[in-house]
This record gives structure tokens, sequence and C-alpha cells, in this order.
């Protein structure tokens, strides 16, 4: 059981830079075992809380994606059917009769595991990532909610399947669309906004330690002011950090307008949003020709 | 630690009064939250988000009331966050908040300072708009509450002007998603009837998710259904796979169903929100349909359209005319060839109220047997349908469904059961 503090100071060696709000949420979702549901925008860091967490805990992460469509075949567990057609013709062969050939083809040994199973059958703890949870339907939402209430599946032909470890759940999701009472009932919740400029300057130190200090705090002041222009796609953490390389790779000394200009194209992905941000740009840039 | 339990409940309390919704479950995580992190005052304050707050657009009324009920002894107000934590746990610790009269107990001091949680001079900008109509509704209730409202407010506004030094240190950025979902909700339960030109804006605002959601949910029930015909070629390639066992039957695509909408909405000024909103809601949907017809009509009928999002209609109509929809419907049955048809759908929205002039009930009767279905929206209050001038008791009678749409949440919902 890991104490509150050593959840900073894993959080700090994992180099994730986070505030009060993040590790206390993670903290009481490792120790109530309960899942969490992060929400935030685009960007903002939520996947990468899982996978600090599986590097802090020192265990597999396990991902399942989802999107329009996701069914249990996909997220849970599918037939081996090439498997099973095999062994039964060569059950045939031998002259086994179907009672000795079906006890066969539907154990594990046929079972393909797709994420929630391998992540309820892992004989260890393992983080569990169901990433842009409200991308999948409605109903595959519903059907989430036995597993994260008690951690366990039934699939027919074996019976119910419990979790010897409760794997670590984190949810993601964008507000594509909203998530239902129930599930968030579940969960316990954490929202994600973009880093503060002081917050977004210790990421780019950490990751990025070839740009100069002075430069970096210019350039998170920067992209901060740009994300509340209303942009129709706000550069993400991932993104500031692209540019803080380009920066670099770039030789630029100095944050002025024409810098700015020139590597617009790793923050900005959409044309009108350039478009806005060049327009500004001069009063944007921290120091001005 | 009773007391520190109490106090829980009676904080918990105090959310549902202003709104949030919180389970039994979610009630015991909290407690669980806060043994787990323990009492110092910004660990406390977090974990009881996580565990009690669902949807950060009630963030705002947590911080508040948290800072409320959790507030730190007042020596020490606006000192370093982590000084004052400690102080507050050692308060809390002793199961007493301390020396000084505590702010929870003052609120729970009489019914009234409860129910003044859900006032608008508690609300964060964000809810405020929420938050005054739900004033707006208790207006009428009597005047002696207002007066207690607006000291109480007062006393609230010096609370909160000493409380916001904390909140801003404490929570940097509140979120702009946020703001924005919290509007678009309150926007959602807004009656028509009480939109301002600025309500209208907003709510075209939040429009475009809700079209989202809406085109999701109408395509969702076309995909949905496994059956119809067997696409054999696709079968027979899934079975090669399978050594020949046809174990995956694959279907053919439905086909788009073939629904016309015929959709007439009044756009004079009693209803003219209600219907520009569902115009604009259903041309975001129109990919679901064969075939969109919309008009609308103040005496007289005019087809519409939203180009870059404004009402187009053809010819103009003069819209402080005075409705006549006896006359609308007579112009409609005169172009009732390909449009009327037993695949149609009508959609009307309107509050029937026809300024005493003929109704012409019988058409509505005509045109329910031409096509598949006549839908009614009414925008009105169900109270008032049928006063003064309304005729829509004598529509009601022919048409296959009334619904009421009072607002927009209850406008999806009526125009999801249609499609």
């Amino acid at each position: 059981m890991l104490t509150r503090e050593q959840i900073s100071d894993g959080l700090k060696r994992a180099r994730y830079v986070t505030n009060e709000r993040v590790e206390t949420a993670i903290f009481l979702a490792l120790a109530l075992e309960k899942p969490l549901l992060i929400e935030g925008p685009a960007g903002a860091g939520k996947t990468e809380v899982a996978k600090v967490l599986a590097e802090m805990l020192h265990t597999e992460l396990i991902r399942l994606q989802c999107y329009e469509g996701l069914d249990e075949a996909r997220a849970l567990y599918e037939w081996n059917y090439q498997k099973q057609l095999l062994r039964m013709q060569a059950g045939e062969q031998q002259g086994l009769r179907w009672e000795e050939l079906s006890e066969h083809i539907f154990s594990r040994d046929y079972l393909l595991e797709r994420p929630l199973l391998k992540a309820i059958t892992a004989p260890s703890r393992v983080v569990l990532l169901i990433d842009e949870v409200d991308k999948a339907d409605e109903e595959f939402e519903a059907f989430l909610l036995e597993l994260l209430s008690d951690f366990q599946i039934s699939v027919p032909e074996l019976g119910t399947l419990k979790a010897h470890e409760r794997p670590v759940v984190i949810l993601t999701s964008n507000r594509a669309r909203e998530l239902s009472e129930a599930l968030r009932r579940r969960c316990l919740y954490l929202f994600i906004d973009f880093p503060g400029i002081e917050q977004e300057r210790k990421i780019i130190e950490l990751k990025v330690p070839e740009l100069d200090a002075k430069l970096a705090a210019e350039a998170a002041g920067f992209v901060s002011a740009i994300r509340k222009l209303g942009l129709r796609k706000p550069p993400s953490i991932a993104e500031t950090l692209d540019w803080a390389r380009a920066l670099v790779r770039l030789g630029v000394r100095e944050l002025d307008t024409d810098a700015v200009r020139t590597a617009l194209g790793v923050l900005l992905k959409h044309e009108e949003d350039r478009v806005k941000v060049e327009s500004k740009a001069s009063a944007l840039a921290p120091r001005r020709r | 630690m009773a007391a520190l339990r109490d106090q829980l409940v009676s904080f918990i309390a105090a959310l549902r009064a202003a709104g949030v919704r919180i389970s039994v479950a979610e009630s015991i995580d909290a407690m669980n939250a806060v043994a787990a992190v323990g009492l110092e005052r910004a660990r406390m304050h977090e974990a009881l988000a996580a565990a009690l707050i669902k949807d950060e657009a009630d963030r705002a009324i947590f911080d508040e009331s948290f800072n409320r009920f959790f507030a730190a002894p007042r020596a020490n107000r606006g000192e370093h966050p982590d000084q004052r934590g400690e102080q507050v746990s050692a308060a809390s610790g002793r199961g007493r908040p301390g020396e000084q009269p505590s702010p929870r107990d003052a609120a729970l001091a009489s019914p009234r300072d409860e129910k003044s949680l859900s006032l608008p001079s508690e609300a964060k900008p964000a809810k405020k708009v929420a938050a005054a109509r739900r004033q707006d509704t208790e207006k009428g209730k009597d005047a002696e509450q207002g007066k207690d409202a607006e000291r109480l407010s007062d006393r609230m506004r010096g609370r909160r002007e000493r409380g916001e030094a904390q909140t801003r240190e404490e929570s940097p950025t509140p979120g702009i998603d946020a703001t924005r979902v919290a509007r678009i909700r309150a926007i959602e339960r807004t009656a028509f009837d009480k939109f301002s030109d600025l309500d209208y804006d907003e709510a075209r605002d939040a429009l475009a998710p809700l079209i989202r959601r809406f085109r999701i949910r109408l395509g969702r029930r076309l995909r949905l259904a496994r059956t119809g015909r067997i696409d054999f070629r696709r079968t027979i390639r899934a079975a090669l796979q399978r050594g020949g066992a046809l174990i995956d039957l694959n279907f053919r695509a439905r086909r788009p169903r073939h629904v016309d909408l015929v959709i007439l909405a009044d756009i004079s000024g009693s209803v003219r929100y209600a219907a520009q909103l569902m115009l604009e809601l259903m041309a975001g949907a129109r990919g679901c349909f064969r075939r969109v017809s919309s008009f609308v009509y103040v005496d007289h009928l005019a087809e519409a359209d939203f180009e870059d999002g404004h009402l187009v209609m053809t010819p103009a109509l003069d819209l402080y005319a005075r409705s006549d929809f006896g006359r609308v419907l007579g112009e409609l049955w005169e172009r009732r060839t390909g449009l009327l048809t037993r695949g149609a759908i009508v959609v009307i929205m309107g509050d029937g109220r026809n300024n005493r002039l003929p109704a012409r009930a019988d058409l509505v009767r005509e045109i329910v047997r031409a096509c598949r279905a006549v839908v009614w929206l009414n925008p009105e209050d169900p109270a008032r349908w049928g006063t003064g001038d309304s005729a829509i008791k004598q529509y009601a009678r022919e048409v296959n469904a009334l619904v009421p749409s009072r607002n927009l949440r209850e406008l999806q919902v009526a125009l999801a059961a249609i499609a």
C-alpha cells in the first residue's frame, strides 16, 4: 500500500509534473480500489496519467482504445474459431466423441483474450486504461458497469471469472457525449485542464532540458496565451513540447515575432487557427522587434 | 470522529440542496476518501472533490461549499496554505471547529439559510444563469422571502469576498470547458417563453453538440438492428476463414428509411425561439431522412431553409401579422401532391393560438389521413393549453400525438421519439 507521499515521489520520479489535485485523485484510486474517470480537453495529459501510473507501480499497462461500434468481442474475449476447427478435425480423426471434444474446445486455451479479460485474469495487479470511453456506444458503457463495480466477467461457457488482483482502472473521456450517471457514480472523478504557465514551464524544462530556461518560460507563456484565443484546436502539451524541440533545432535564441512565425505549424494544425495567431503574433510574442 | 462524520453528512446534504447529485455510495466513498488522505485541508478538499463531484461543472459549487463548511480559522486566513491546512486539521481533530463561531453553525442555524445555498448570490458566474432561472420561477412566491434573500445575499457577499482569495489560489484554472458545459445545461432547461435574444444566441451555441448527439441517436437506431436480408457474398467470404462454417452472418446494409419529414413551425413572436431552434436541430439531422421539407408560418406559409445558421424563408413573412393557422393549413393542403404522402411525418411546432380565427381542425384530420403521422409540439406550458384564444384542444383531437416541448431538453426528447 502506497502512502500519499510515495505517490508524489513516484510521480516525480516518473517525470510527470502535476499538482495536488491529480496526486490526491491517483492516491484515492489506489487506496479505495475504485476506477478513476479523467475528463479534460484533448492533449492535457489524461492518457499520460495511466502510463505514468503503470511505470510507477512497475506493472503492465493494458490499453483499450474505445471507438464507435466497439463490441464485447473486441473488448472482452472471442473464441479462436480457427483453432477450434483444427481441433475438431484432429479430434474426428482420433475418433473422439463430441462430448469430449466440446469440453476441450471451450476451454481457456481456445479463448482469445482481449484487453478487459486480460486485465481481469492477470496474475498480478495491472493498470487498465479505457481510453476515450465517450467514443464507445452507450451499450458498451452499460456493459462496463458490471466490470467496474465487481471486477468480474461472465463467460457463458466458462462461468464467472473474478480478478485475482483488482486492476487499477483509468477511464478517460473528451466529453464527445455525456457519460451516464451510473458510470460516473462508480468512479472517482478528476478533471485535468491545461497546465498553468508555471506548471507548463516545469514540464518543458523537464522534457526538453536543452532549451534555455528563459526561453522555456516565454514559450510556456506564449502557448498559454494562444490557448485563450478560442482556437479550433488549442495546442496540447505534447505539441508544446514538439514546438520547444523545434525551437532548439532552429537555434532560436529569442522568442520574437519572427521566431514565433517560423515554427507555428508545429503548434497549430488548422489553417484558420494559424491565421488567427499570426495576425496577433506581434501582440503575443514576448519580445518585439 | 463522529463529529467529523456528522459534518461531512451535512456537507453532502448542503451540496445536494445546491443541486449536485450525490448517491449514497458516493457519500460512503467520500468518508473512505477522507479516512485515506487524512485531515490536511487542501488534501481533504481534493479527496472529497474526487469522490463527490463527477462533473467539472459542479466544481464551482463544491469549492464554495467546501470553503464555507471547512473554513480555515479566522486568524489564519490569507496565510500560507500549508500552515492553514495544519491549523484546520488540528481544529477538526478536536471534533469542534474551534473557538470562533463556525460558519457551518451559522449555515445550519435556520432552514432559510440552508435554502440560501441555491440562491444566485451564492452561485459562481458559471452557475449564475441557472440560479437566476431558478429564482425566476420562484419569483412569485412571496416578497417577504425576497427581502430575506436580499439580506442574506448581502451577508454572503461579504463572506464570499473573504473566501475569494482562497478559492483563487487553490483552484488556479476553473476550466473553460466546465463553464461551457454548465451553461449548456442551464440553457437546455430554460423554458422557451422565458428566452431573451441573449439566451437564444447561447442556445445556438449549445446546439452544435446537441445536433451531434441527436444525429448519433438517429443513426444508431438504424445501424443497430441486425436483421434484414442476408448478404450472401460477404457471408460466404467470412465463412471461408472458418473452414466453410457459416458462423458469422452478414446482413445487407439497410437502406435509409423512407421517411419524409414535413416540418411546420410557427415563427410569430410567441414561439419563435422554439421554432427556430427546432428547425436548426432538424436541419442538422437532415441526412437521417429521405427528404425534409421545412416550412414556417405566421399568417401564410413560407419555405424555410438554413444557410450558415441563418433562417432563410421564401417568401418573406410579416413576423408581426396575426397568426392564422387555419389559412396556413389550407395553403399546405393545396400543395399536398408529392408532399403529404403515406411516408411523410408531419411535425407541427406552434402554440395553436389562432386569434379566434377559424381553426380548420377538419383539414388536420385530412392530413392525418393522408400521412403516416402528424405530431404537434407545443412549446407552451400544458397548464395554459386551451385557455384564451388557444385552439390546441381542437387540434389535439385530430393529431396522432401532442407533445409538450417547453425547453431544449424536452424538444430533443420529443424529436428523437418521432424519428
